[in-house]
């Protein structure tokens, strides 16, 4: 059976491990492949497979679904993360799965704020309270920085590199 | 009887072969071209568009990497010389602030993580400081900028077209 590298990505962890796995690995299989690696999965820790909303079982009999050469596996304390994004005098309020990447909750932002797509570009999500512009493909639960598993978010202009 | 290589070059061989360099590559977002030492080719994917190449090339200096930032310029593989200025990438807003070919004759990018470009802008440090260089990272923080703004709705093809 031919084999996925996979990247696994651990929520307060900068660390980023590859790990190969059967391409028709189960959930519980997952699992295991992890700890044989090496990483150690807490009883409070779960598994999610990139922006997915539904962790993996633990002892899930199935293969995993939508797995492919590269994709990213988040080992998540937090299985929703209560997201704020705050634009002018507006505030707006989701929980998201925990591997939601920053592109997506931008995406959703200027939807709910109904922002025209030229502002897309000029516009960033900015951590409250910090100048900290994460890349789009940070996931959620990566700037989580406290026990509640929140994260607060201004929308922001984009500043163009002068002087 | 191959020479030692310097701890500079080990470092990036290092940042190459590191998870996250290769799970950027697997995902289509870069890949590694060549090295020598000290130079490093790297492509980087940009949105689709119109006209629009299927890759930007771009050489990075690295030398005392990673504690001194890397600096980049655009790159023609192909003749292995700097890109021309038609062929840079071009955009409305963010990418013509940091894609400049007048700047220092297109040596390096317009950002805060370049190591040519920081000098002289210390108010850089203070406006930009997710743009700076973080040693940390490497030359993944650099790449990440680059990709992002490549990727960025700003991006809308190369300046000639």
């Amino acid at each position: 059976m031919s084999k996925f590298s996979l990247f696994v990505q651990i929520q307060g962890d900068n660390r980023v491990v590859e790990v190969a796995v059967d391409e028709k690995v189960s959930e519980a299989g997952l699992y295991k492949a992890l700890t044989d690696a090496g990483i150690s999965i807490g009883s409070d820790q779960f598994l999610f497979i990139d922006e997915a909303e539904e962790q993996l079982s633990r002892d899930g009999k199935n293969p995993v679904s939508a797995l492919k050469q590269g994709a990213r596996v988040h080992l998540v304390r937090c299985r929703r993360v209560k997201t704020t994004v705050n634009y002018l005098e507006r505030a707006i309020h989701r929980d998201f799965a925990p591997g939601t990447r920053v592109r997506t909750v931008k995406k959703w932002a200027m939807h709910e704020f109904e922002l025209e797509k030229k502002d897309i570009a000029e516009h960033v999500l900015q951590i409250c309270n910090s100048k900290e512009r994460p890349s789009s493909d940070t996931p959620l639960y990566a700037l989580v920085k406290n026990a509640d598993c929140s994260v607060c978010f201004d929308l922001v202009p984009e500043i163009r590199v002068e002087g | 009887m191959d020479s030692i290589k310097p701890p500079d070059q080990l470092l990036l061989e290092k940042d190459l072969a590191s998870a996250e360099f290769r799970c950027g590559e697997i995902e289509g977002k870069w890949r590694h071209v060549s090295t020598t030492w000290p130079h490093v080719i790297i492509a980087v994917r940009p949105a689709r568009v119109a006209n629009g190449p299927t890759e930007f090339v771009f050489r990075f200096e690295c030398t005392a990497y990673r504690e001194t930032a890397v600096t980049g310029q655009p790159w023609n593989p192909e003749t292995n010389s700097p890109l021309p200025a038609k062929d840079w990438p071009a955009g409305r807003s963010i990418i013509p602030s940091v894609f400049r070919p007048q700047w220092k004759e297109g040596l390096c990018l317009y950002l805060p993580c370049d190591r040519l470009s920081i000098q002289g802008h210390n108010d850089w440090l203070h406006q930009h400081p997710s743009r700076l260089w973080d040693s940390s990272r490497g030359i993944l923080c650099y790449l990440e900028q680059i990709y992002e703004l490549l990727n960025s709705n700003d991006y809308t093809g190369v300046l000639g077209s």
